[in-house]
């Protein structure tokens, strides 16, 4: 983390325990009395964490690994008693979080054994305060704040670290489903040409159409494979929408000339022609044509597709309904998921990049669907008439 | 040609491919590559096509791709080895391990091939299962048929399954086949019935009759008027030696 920005926030959190230099005085007037007593501090903290078994096995290094750790908090203690509390000493305490992480060591033990260190010093300097007890006392105070701030620092370190390590996980196990996926739908098309080629090559007296018709398949497969590639890489780098008003139903019939219907489908639009969605027209194709080429494989045998559009004040609710078999309950959880599909053809990304792309418009899908009674997937995008001035790109 | 290979050609016909492939182009692929080899080729893109085809006709060899909509290729394969056991079924994949492949693979599937087909390796593969010997097991026992079907197929043996008379007939007239290993005792007649009409059909094709009553195998062997089975087999089965008597059968 950006030392600057840490110790901004060390300021803020020292604000609202209301940590003065009063408070800062206060300690280090005590400091020398408490260092003889550092190195039996230190052991009584490491008798606390080794008595913790799930503690101590993330102590890999033996008694050498103990000593060291002992010579770092000793170095800690110190630079507590005596500051200054400054940049560099932030981020200090933001690295003791991080390697918590590296090491697997529990936060739980690190707040534990920092009360035990705590009331240790609490005791030494009673044991030697001189002074008027009143004084004591805020000085006690001000050394709670101190050491409450230095965990504050150590947690939010350890969170921020143990996150973006969770997340790294998560992302290497969405990129080996992504890779499964998409070796699938490349070795789909690498079949056909492979097995042209063989034709090719191999056939005993291949007549010049049959050539030609194994060369357009391979073309055709080419293109195909060629489309997958797009697809990920489309998914990989999703521009932000650069959004206008754009008319809806315009947007609508332009991606339905995309794509082809079979007869046995009917198809219903019902949109007000001068509905204005702030959007940027070329994503919102892109929606569309998943959500409609979604509704027509649900349709194997024909049936009804309708496309609903009601302008609502802020809002364009944009429905795509089949009348197709439905999506059962325990799937519909998942369908939004990267590379999740009941296709036999398709990585799964339609859905995933659709949702992708209207989250980052302000706007949000919702999927209607029983068994037996087909499917309702509402797209509900920024009203260009209510928000003119709404990009929407700067939503996260 | 000799007049026993015009006998053993009377029933073989050319040898049949089924593919299954929701991929058009693979299906017209395979069609283009096979029946160029000489095999009659049939297609389906879907497990209920296929189906349909398979009540129809008996397959030599059926190559199923293994993910396609609807019925996948691991369930159209159960309910192939239902209607026509002997069938030999390589599974296609595009996957290139995963758990359905070996369920596949435990379920009695020939061979997994991944795509894209290497047909280098592939074509010898159909060549060598075609050539592996076919048993048929006339048995009304069910359970029976499939332990030795288990059993046989994972000795390589091609292994078609009748459960009476009238699906033994079925399957002696569709093709040949090296061994029947025939129960004595079936719902619409006896055992010797069966074996008279298989040496009349099939006369390359050995016999083994299986009986629980040593007693009366032994009587009815005795007894029968036909040609005597080429070798008999008593309940419980000892198979250690009925695959021996199997093997030794096949290489006469």
């Amino acid at each position: 983390m950006d030392a600057d920005l840490l110790f901004e926030r060390y300021r803020e959190l020292q604000a609202y325990v209301g940590w003065t230099e009063a408070d800062a005085a206060r300690i280090n007037a005590v400091a020398d009395q408490v260092e003889p007593h550092l190195s039996q501090l230190v052991d009584d903290f490491y008798e606390e964490i080794t008595r913790h078994p799930d503690a101590r096995k993330v102590i890999t290094g033996g008694q050498p690994q103990i000593e060291r750790l002992k010579g770092t908090l000793i170095v800690w203690v110190r630079e507590l008693m005596r500051g200054p509390y400054d940049r560099d000493h932030v981020a200090k305490r933001w690295r003791i979080g991080w390697r918590h992480v590296e090491i697997g060591l529990d936060q739980v033990y690190t707040n534990v054994a920092l009360s035990r260190l705590r009331s240790g010093i609490v005791r030494v300097i009673q044991q030697y305060w001189r002074g008027p007890v009143s004084e004591s006392i805020e000085m006690i105070e001000s050394l709670h704040k101190l050491i409450d701030l230095d965990l504050a620092i150590i947690e939010d370190a350890y969170q921020c670290e143990h996150l973006k390590r969770q997340a790294q996980v998560e992302r290497l196990a969405a990129v080996g489903h992504m890779a499964g996926g998409v070796a699938h739908e490349l070795r789909q098309p690498l079949n056909v040409i492979r097995s042209s080629v063989y034709y090719l090559q191999h056939a005993r007296n291949p007549t010049p159409e049959k050539t030609g018709e194994h060369l357009e398949r391979i073309d055709r497969q080419v293109k195909l494979a060629d489309g997958v590639i797009t697809a990920m890489a489309d998914f990989a780098k999703l521009p932000s929408p650069r959004t206008e008003p754009v008319n809806v139903s315009q947007c609508i019939m332009e991606t339905l000339e995309t794509i082809r219907l079979p007869d046995s489908i009917e198809l219903n639009v019902d949109c007000p022609a001068t509905a204005l969605m702030q959007a940027d027209a070329s994503q919102l194709r892109i929606v569309l044509g998943n959500l409609i080429r979604n509704a027509r494989d649900a349709m194997r045998d024909g049936g009804r597709l309708t496309i609903d559009v009601s302008a609502l004040g802020e809002h364009v609710e944009i429905t795509v309904s089949d009348t197709g078999g439905g999506i059962p309950p325990e799937l519909l959880p998942r369908i939004m998921e990267p590379m999740f599909t009941t296709k036999a053809r398709g990585i799964g990304l339609g859905l995933t990049i659709s949702r992708a792309i209207v989250t980052k418009h302000g706007g949000h899908i919702r999927v209607h669907s029983e068994v037996g009674g087909g499917s309702t997937f509402t797209v509900v995008i920024p009203s260009a008439a209510a928000k003119p001035s709404d990009t929407g790109a700067t939503q996260p | 040609m000799t007049l026993q290979d015009l006998n053993t050609h009377a029933v073989s016909t050319m040898r049949r491919i089924l593919v299954v492939d929701d991929e058009p182009d693979i299906r017209a692929n395979l069609t283009d590559i096979l029946g160029d080899l000489g095999y009659e080729v049939d297609t389906a893109g879907n497990g209920n096509e296929a189906l349909a085809l398979v009540e129809r006709k008996a397959y030599d060899v059926a190559l199923i791709d293994l993910k396609m909509p609807g019925i996948d290729g691991l369930e159209l394969y159960r309910r192939i080895k239902k209607i026509h056991s002997a069938t030999v079924v390589i599974i296609t994949t595009a996957y290139a391990g995963g758990d359905t492949a070996r369920a596949a693979m435990a379920a009695g599937a020939w061979e997994i091939v991944s795509k894209p087909m290497d047909f280098n390796m592939l074509l010898p593969l159909i060549e060598g299962a075609l050539t592996q010997p076919a048993i048929i097991i006339v048995d009304d026992d069910t359970d029976l048929c499939d332990n030795l079907w288990s059993i046989l197929h994972d000795r390589r043996y091609r292994v078609g399954i009748a459960h009476d008379i009238d699906d033994a007939q079925a399957l002696i007239e569709a093709r040949d086949f090296s061994i029947a290993l025939i129960d004595l005792k079936l719902p619409q007649g006896d055992g010797t019935q069966l074996l008279q009409l298989i040496k009349a059909r099939q006369p390359d094709a050995r016999a083994i009759l299986i009986s629980g009553h040593r007693a009366e195998l032994d009587d009815a062997v005795r007894a029968a008027t036909g040609p005597s089975p080429d070798a008999v087999c008593y309940k419980p089965i000892d198979i250690e030696s009925l695959l021996t008597t199997v093997r030794d059968l096949t290489r006469a």
